[in-house]
């Protein structure tokens, strides 16, 4: 860049406007990539709802386990209550079966003892605990976006 | 009056193909060099290379081997999306359209997946021979790190389209490949929210896959691979420099001693790599060279399509999310990280590959030492190639373990 002496001020001028010219593309290009990112999360999802009934507590016998698999989830109906444990692996999302004691994960090969606590392998946590409740029908509700513990056990 | 209808009408002909093609046939050495200059798609040769580089077991071939795979990747792919209907259970539909329907369906299908089993294989092939042969030292550390983006590319692209048939392997391949991303620190949640596009596995997911696979991927590889393979013009190939005494530069000219043939004394500055050849190590790339790519083109193909006649490509059962298989397994070339991630999703998902990546990146400038490029397992690299080939015997193992060893539960069985 040559500026003869009698051009500099205007020089400086120049390289003002120029600076000024590449602060304004990078705040535009800045711009345009946060709006395409926004862009890609949805504002809406048709995905099944958190909150849903599964039927009546008379729909499952006492001291039985039921697996919901389109829900995936276990319904258990015990003495003290029911709970509902997923059967979402906690490691990488594959469906636990129920087999022995507890649960088996194919995948990579997880064991959950009864209440859904790791016995062995890869899983990083529990199996999750859903919050379970009564609707003014009397049907049992599953909130999958609610989580409880171990504990949680809902008398009918 | 007939005669000379027949020779006017030679001559259109001929003046019509002059003006594609510029250069007839190539009859003299002038004529070889200047239909390589001449011609955009030839130009990606040198006019002359050295007889070095022509030997098959200087670079194995690996290179074009994988830019021809990928050349029929997107012709094969093309042909697929007239009948693939990127919707859940549409997808699995097509799949069996392709099957039992379409004409010539099932081959298609079978040559898309099998280049792309191949092109994983000699993507990382190719690797591991840059590698031996130290061929990543100056002046080529940065198409070094093209082609480890050129490698996880590839592997992208066959990630994503595992997903489009929509069978029990692509849905729960994919349950954990974004899974496994959501084990990345910090964003690892929001990672996967932005490739699922929701928080369950649907057709916002496959959508998504399928403009990843089909466009957004195939556009970057197309970018990088005229990158690199124009680096690889640039930076000339690797291999013993058989240096001849340094040349004054004559009133910027090249002193026709050392280039014998015109046309490159153009250029005000050889690059090193011209400068410091000796001229009678090289031969004409029309026919030398290029007559050996367009056989290997020719092996690749037709051995794609004996393979294609007479292997299926798996289709597993629709996806069903209630059902996981088991055992359900990957991909065969993510056995490794799946064996790994048997272990912890951490070490084996996010931290294990993401220090691969980084180590491939900075290898070239880490290893410092000049020594032994352009020769396979050269004794002066001793070190590195020992660590190399030991990272390699371990992820092979590793695979191995995966394809052959993990029954139900992923436990243990043994193959036979
Ligand atoms: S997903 Fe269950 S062990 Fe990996």
């Amino acid at each position: 860049m040559s500026v003869t002496p009698d051009r500099a001020a205007d020089g400086a001028n120049r390289r003002q406007f120029f600076l000024a010219g590449v602060v304004a593309l990078g705040v535009s290009v800045t711009g345009f990539v946060a709006s395409t990112l926004r862009f890609l999360v949805p504002n809406v999802l048709y995905e099944p709802p958190g909150r849903f009934t599964i039927g009546n507590p008379a729909d499952f016998p006492p001291g039985s386990v039921t697996f919901l698999e389109d829900r995936r989830l276990f319904v258990f109906n015990t003495a003290e209550g029911f709970y509902g444990v997923s059967s979402v692996c906690t490691h990488l999302g594959c469906n636990v079966k129920r087999g022995g004691p507890g649960f088996q994960c194919p995948c990579h090969g997880s064991q959950f003892d009864d209440s859904g606590r790791v016995a062995r392998g890869p899983a990083p946590t529990p199996l999750a605990w859903y919050a379970l409740s009564l609707s003014a029908r009397g049907e049992l509700v599953v909130d999958v976006d609610r989580t409880v513990g171990p504990d949680f056990r809902l008398r009918v | 009056m007939t005669e000379t209808i027949v020779r006017r009408t030679a001559g259109w002909l001929t003046a019509i193909g002059r003006s594609v093609a510029r250069i007839g046939w190539p009859r003299t050495d002038k004529d070889r060099a200047a239909v390589m200059i001449s011609s955009l798609f030839l130009h990606i040769h040198p006019a002359r290379v050295s007889r070095h580089a022509l030997r098959p077991r200087a670079t194995l071939g690996l290179g074009l081997v994988s830019a021809v795979l990928f050349g029929v990747l997107t012709v094969t792919g093309l042909a697929l999306m007239l009948y693939y209907v990127p919707y859940p259970n549409e997808a699995y539909r097509s799949m069996k359209d392709l099957q039992f329907v379409v004409t010539f369906g099932v081959v298609l299908r079978n040559m898309h997946r099998w280049s792309a089993h191949a092109m994983v294989a000699v993507v990382f092939l190719h690797l591991c021979r840059v590698f031996w042969t130290g061929s990543y030292k100056a002046p080529r550390e940065f198409n070094w790190i093209v082609g480890v983006s050129l490698l996880l590319l590839t592997l992208a692209l066959s990630f994503t389209g595992y997903l489009l048939p929509w069978d029990q392997l692509a849905y729960w391949a994919i349950t954990v490949g974004s899974s496994i991303a959501a084990y990345t620190p910090l964003v690892g949640r929001e990672v996967k929210f932005l490739l699922l596009g929701g928080h369950v596995i649907g057709p916002m997911t496959l959508l998504r896959f399928y403009v990843f696979h089909c466009v957004v991927l195939p556009g970057l590889v197309v970018m990088l691979v005229s990158l690199h393979i124009w680096r690889v013009r640039k930076d000339g190939l690797s291999g013993p420099t058989v240096t001849v005494a340094p040349v004054e530069e004559t009133g910027g000219v090249f002193p026709p001693s050392t280039k014998t043939y015109g046309l490159m004394a153009l250029t005000r500055r050889p690059s090193a790599s011209v400068a410091a050849r000796d001229p009678h190590d090289e031969v004409f790339a029309w026919p030398h060279l290029l007559y050996r790519e367009l056989l290997v083109t020719l092996a690749v193909v037709v051995a794609l399509h004996i393979v294609s006649l007479l292997f299926n490509a798996p289709l597993e059962e629709m996806a069903d999310p209630t059902r996981t298989p088991n055992p359900a397994k990957a991909p065969w070339y993510f056995l490794g990280l799946q064996e790994l991630v048997h272990y912890s999703a951490f070490v084996g998902g996010v931290l294990v590959p993401t220090a691969i990546v980084a180590a491939l990146i900075a290898l070239p400038y880490l290893d410092r030492n000049p020594h032994g490029a352009g020769v396979w397992f050269a004794s002066e690299r001793r070190l590195a190639n020992t660590i190399f080939t030991a990272i390699v015997a371990v992820a092979i193992v590793l695979t191995v373990v995966g394809t052959l060893f993990r029954g139900a539960n992923w436990a243990w069985v043994w193959p036979w």
